[in-house]
């Protein structure tokens, strides 16, 4: 019997239970035909590589009375000691501007995605990539 | 039959070696970690400290803080991405027009009630929008966030009023072009003012530089009549705000052409060729 510490368990089916998650959205972009579809399977794909990306900056609280904090100093009459706890004490806050910056291009993507599958609906009247790749002209 | 196979087994692997990678500890063996890594603690000292005005931001948001200033290099590459992907859907809509009402503009969308709440919530979604970006140096929003709020406002009322009403209001596609170019203008101008101060007084300055730094002893100023602005980051966060929201409602005007126009006007351009 392997002594596992429940945090790292609970933790570890998250990470796994995404893992699953990316491969249900790849599964999506290869082998649905729709292209609404692909787009909903590539919205669920970016979501949860956003989502990994901001669980790796997360930390284990100190103890279970001192939970860890976002990344936002409360007061600004700081003295030094303040601003120690506050480093020890928040999240890692670059995942998270990172997926700020992911999430806004995800976005812009998307509606550019969108606009061109309206237009080949209007033009063709189908979003069926097989009936796409058979038009000639 | 092959590639659908091929695929499944390529999905299987991928999904195996990425829980191999998870379970043997390619982000560490204890999960989560115990504490954040070095650039983050530094990141998080150094945001907001009056003690150490050489490296700060004087923000105490730090994502915000790392988004326009330390890393504000990136966002403005991901800003120049957003306004490709938006000028993509309007080329791709290019000549395309509505036809003019065929009955009263008033008596399109949706009931009365709807239509009054409408007008009510409206003023509040454009109020916490501009809290969620002007306050994008203090609180946790800014400029990316408050734009895309605002731009629910004009959805709205796209849906519940008609696309007619939304241009009578003054919101049509040339408008939000401007607006649009104002922003990104703003933005290009906030990331060289500090090089143009340094220049006008002689001194060393760089390109997207918010407080003065070693080497670079100019900078704008961080409390604006005694309310902390964080230098740049409160204009870049307005201007952004601007170029988002008018970024989106260009998008959603022009999806909201009545695909009987559209098939029209597509027809009519096929029979000229």
């Amino acid at each position: 019997m392997i002594n596992v510490d429940p945090i790292t368990y609970l933790y570890t089916v998250l990470l796994l239970s995404m893992a699953v998650n990316l491969g249900i959205a790849l599964y999506g972009i290869f082998y649905r035909p729709s292209l609404i579809k692909k787009i909903i399977a590539l919205t669920i794909f970016s979501d949860t590589a956003n989502t990994f990306a901001i669980i790796i900056g997360y930390t284990r609280w100190a103890s279970p009375s001192k939970p860890v904090q976002p990344p936002v100093l409360t007061k600004l009459n700081v003295t030094r000691q303040d601003i120690t706890e506050f480093a020890s004490n928040a999240v890692d806050p670059l995942p998270q501007a990172l997926v700020l910056t992911a999430i806004v291009i995800g976005l812009a993507v998307t509606l550019f995605l969108v606009f061109l599958t309206l237009q080949i609906y209007r033009l063709y009247k189908t979003t069926d990539v097989r009936e796409i790749a058979r038009l000639r002209g | 039959m092959n590639g659908r196979i091929i695929g499944i087994v390529v999905i299987v692997l991928f999904i195996t070696l990425f829980s191999l990678v998870i379970a043997l500890g390619g982000l560490g063996y204890d999960l989560p970690m115990e504490r954040v890594r070095l650039i983050a603690r530094t990141y998080l000292s150094i945001a907001y400290n009056p003690f150490n005005r050489n490296y700060t931001v004087m923000s105490p948001e730090v994502v915000t803080s790392i988004v326009w200033d330390f890393r504000g290099l990136d966002t403005l590459f991901e800003t120049v991405v957003f306004y490709l992907a938006i000028i993509g859907s309007v080329v791709l809509a290019r000549g395309l027009k509505s036809s003019p009402p065929e009955k009263k503009i008033e008596s399109y969308g949706l009931s009365l009630i709807v239509k009054t709440v409408t007008r009510i919530t409206i003023g509040m979604i454009i109020a916490i929008a501009a809290s969620i970006a002007l306050h994008g140096h203090l609180t946790p929003g800014g400029g990316f966030q408050g734009g895309a709020v605002a731009a629910i406002a004009p959805l709205l009322v796209l849906v519940i009023f008609s696309r007619y009403y939304l241009e009578n209001l003054g919101v049509k596609k040339n408008v939000m072009l401007a607006i649009r170019s104002i922003g990104l203008l703003g933005i290009g101008l906030t990331g060289f003012s500090v090089l143009l101060i340094g220049l006008f007084s002689g001194v060393n300055a760089y390109v997207f530089q918010n407080q003065p730094k070693p080497g670079a002893p100019v900078g704008l100023p961080y409390k604006f009549n005694g309310a902390l602005i964080s230098g740049t980051l409160w204009f870049f966060n307005l201007f952004e705000m601007m170029a988002v929201a008018a970024g989106f409602t260009i998008v959603f005007l022009l999806l909201s052409i009545p695909e009987r126009d559209v098939l029209e006007q597509l027809k009519e351009e096929a029979d000229k060729h």
